[in-house]
């Protein structure tokens, strides 16, 4: 079934504990009426990777206060390219150093929402890659 | 498993056309004026509650306390120690000034506990890496990348002593951020130097069951963890009367976003459960147990409700300790604080700021009488904290201590009508917080439903909304967010010994005697699943150079639960027949 709004996948790599912010980010996609699937803290690049495909979701999230986000983000990105899932967006935010942006996005992230982020931006993101992922599979 | 490799494959990658990208291209924005509004400009009053949300006065007199000296207050150092635990507070001995140093591989953290000391520190003091936190080892297939970046990765007794190589634990007290396996590695470490535990110096952070209300999964389950922890205050308090266990441990559910009184309402009822249970074995008394004991709390940003709540928590355990235990020891009564202060209340942009709120908490913090203090670092938010900042946290605490006079008296806010009134606001707010945890069965279910976790998600998401809103302003969050700050400079150290570190971690399991670690991790297998005191058994498995990950995971099957936490590896031990 065609759902008309983005269907977004939040969740936390490693063992980062954290996750209070990304709570928050849950509520508010939800009120903002996305559909979220909120899959927790303490996944490994693997297990968010296969809940996204199997969720059938146009956007992963991914929230990091630990300094690993680069590596886990860019394998995260390697992952969907293995498993030809290269249509599903990939959006991080917490603690994302205004340095590490570069590397990122030519990495292959679609959306950094580091400190000081506005949600318009965030929601104006989250609808595009809805909209993008149903005309590229339409 | 080279993890810089795949990430140098994924940048050569073909870049994701078909996907949005947020990369910023915006040319500046010019200037705004602010001539418009030049007969408006005064800073108006947003909030007149706390922190924690409590409503206040305009201003407090004597009609608004109804104190009696002698029964709710008392001089510092007299029962119910309201003002203080000791007569002369800091005139008898100041607070222990620590810096929290942790990161790498034990050469690393020794090697940042000597600078810090040379900076002026007083006291040892370390966090571990989140996999050590996690009982998880540094080999574990799915997280090698964090080996060694949030704390010290101490994952076998040999680390333990590599970092402290030549410190006497009987004459040095080392400050553990750390829950699991901290007692048991610590004592098997002073077991293998040769020092006596019944003289072993040191503390912890045992609380586990708050592992389970801020953020880590299913690594202690709450039934489990209650029993563990049981176990592990009796020996320790046993086996060595020197530590104190740092229990409860209130910081990081503050920190995931509790108040000031939803702490020690919930961390009451933690402590009283513990208490009856560990009581009613037999084998430890309250006033055995209640002295070795230290409430590790935060200093948030609401330097009143701060101050108050110090006060209300030493008068709650006073009192609970006295009647609902029958404490005789007025050690017993009077209950220790170690203080960190909060870092969730500091902001990423315009950092510096941080050096004034960490300066009030601090100053909150020891008008409250904590006996030791850890003061965040300005660049807490953005990274694991630089040299130069950690000497700004000591010199901060040093100023305090020789030119604020914060130190020269006791209690100093003791008597003020708004302090007194506020500390039995916070009180009497805590007992609710008990009074509803009794309502839904006790601690641990409250805890096993979910319900104490959210708490804190409610008062997030609150939080969140008047911060949009601007109910509520954050200086550098939500209003004057400075748009052209310049990146703040990042801690970093060269890896050289983490890698070093996880290979002579691979060389250590297959140089050990296996089958002697086979044996005990045999025992300490049967032991836990039998319900006896596994703790020795833990200690013995660490000193056959069994691994954090190891131990821990035996542990966990043996309560019914998976080896890893992940469910990535299954255990290497030969468990046949058990």
């Amino acid at each position: 079934m065609q759902n008309s709004t983005t269907r977004c996948i939040l969740g936390m790599v490693g063992t980062d504990v954290h996750s209070k912010g990304l709570k928050i980010i849950a509520q508010v996609l939800r009120d903002e009426g996305f559909e979220v699937i909120y899959a927790g803290d303490h996944h490994t690049v693997d297990s968010i990777v296969s809940a996204a495909i199997q969720e059938d979701a146009d956007l992963i999230g991914l929230s990091f206060s630990s300094t690993a986000y680069v590596d886990y983000t860019l394998e995260i990105v390697k992952a969907l390219h293995e498993r030809n899932a290269d249509d599903i967006a990939v959006m991080i935010g917490g603690q994302i150093h205004p340095d590490d942006h570069k590397i990122l996005y030519d990495g292959g992230v679609g959306g950094v929402f580091g400190p000081g982020f506005k949600m318009p931006d965030l929601f104006a993101f989250v609808r595009e890659c809805g909209a993008r992922r149903r005309a590229v599979n339409a | 498993m080279n993890a810089r490799t795949e990430v140098s494959e994924a940048q050569a990658s073909e870049p994701r056309g078909e996907v949005v990208s947020l990369r910023p291209t915006e040319a500046p924005q010019p200037a705004k004026s602010h001539m418009g509004h030049i007969e408006n400009l005064e800073l108006k009053i947003k909030r007149t509650e706390t922190n924690s949300g409590l409503e206040t006065q305009a201003f407090y007199g004597p009609g608004d306390v109804k104190i009696d000296y002698e029964r709710d207050l008392g001089d510092p150092g007299t029962y119910p120690y309201t003002r203080g635990g000791y007569p002369q507070m800091y005139r008898s001995r100041m607070w222990t000034l620590r810096n929290i140093v942790g990161y790498g591989a034990p050469e690393d953290t020794r090697d940042g506990w000597e600078k810090t000391l040379a900076a002026g520190g007083t006291g040892l003091d370390t966090v571990v890496d989140s996999l050590t936190q996690h009982a998880t080892d540094p080999d574990h297939p799915a997280f090698y990348k964090e080996v060694g970046l949030e704390g010290v990765s101490l994952p076998t007794v040999r680390d333990v002593q590599i970092l402290t190589k030549g410190i006497d634990p009987t004459k040095v007290d080392i400050a553990w951020h750390w829950a699991i396996l901290s007692y048991p590695m610590a004592a098997a470490a002073a077991i293998r130097d040769g020092y006596d535990l019944a003289k072993l110096q040191g503390s912890n952070m045992p609380d586990y069951l708050k592992l389970n209300i801020s953020g880590y999964s299913d690594l202690m389950p709450p039934e489990m963890g209650h029993k563990v922890l049981i176990d592990l205050l009796e020996t320790t308090c046993l086996t060595s009367p020197k530590w104190a266990s740092g229990f409860p441990q209130g910081y990081d559910y503050r920190e995931a976003g509790a108040t000031a009184h939803t702490e020690l309402g919930v961390f009451f009822a933690i402590v009283i459960k513990t208490l009856e249970d560990l009581t009613a074995r037999g084998k430890v008394t309250v006033d055995d147990i209640a002295p070795r004991l230290a409430w590790v709390s935060s200093s948030d940003i609401d330097f009143f409700e701060e101050i108050a709540k110090f006060r209300a928590m030493r008068r709650m355990w006073a009192r609970i300790m006295k009647e609902r235990f029958g404490a005789k020891d007025p050690r017993s009564m009077r209950l220790r604080v170690a203080c960190h202060t909060s870092g969730r209340s500091l902001v990423y942009k315009q950092p510096l700021n941080n050096l004034a709120r960490v300066a009030i908490e601090s100053v909150a913090a020891l008008l409250g009488g904590v006996q030791s203090l850890e003061a965040c670092t300005y660049d807490e938010p953005v990274s694991v904290p630089t040299q130069e900042a950690r000497e700004l946290a000591t010199r901060t605490q040093q100023i305090i201590a020789e030119e604020v006079g914060a130190a020269r008296v006791a209690d100093p806010l003791g008597g003020s009508w708004y302090i007194e009134a506020l500390t039995d606001k916070v009180e009497a707010e805590a007992y609710k917080i008990m009074d509803q945890i009794e309502e839904q069965g006790g601690i641990l279910k409250a805890i096993t439903s979910g319900w104490v976790e959210g708490l804190v998600d409610k008062y997030n998401f609150e939080l969140h909304k008047q911060l949009e809103n601007k109910e509520r302003i954050i200086i550098g969050l939500n209003d004057f967010v400075p748009d052209d700050d310049p990146p703040t400079r990042r801690f970093s150290f060269d890896r050289t010994n983490v890698e070093k570190h996880v290979r002579r971690f691979a060389e250590l399991k297959q140089q050990r005697d296996n089958a002697v670690l086979n044996e005990r991790i045999r025992t300490l297998y049967t032991t836990a699943k039998s319900g006896q005191n596994a703790t020795w058994a833990m200690i013995d498995a660490l000193l056959a150079d069994g691994s954090i990950g190891e131990v821990w995971g035996t542990v966990r099957m043996a309560h019914g639960h998976s080896y890893d936490l992940f469910r990535a590896i299954e255990t290497p031990f030969d468990l046949k027949g058990l």
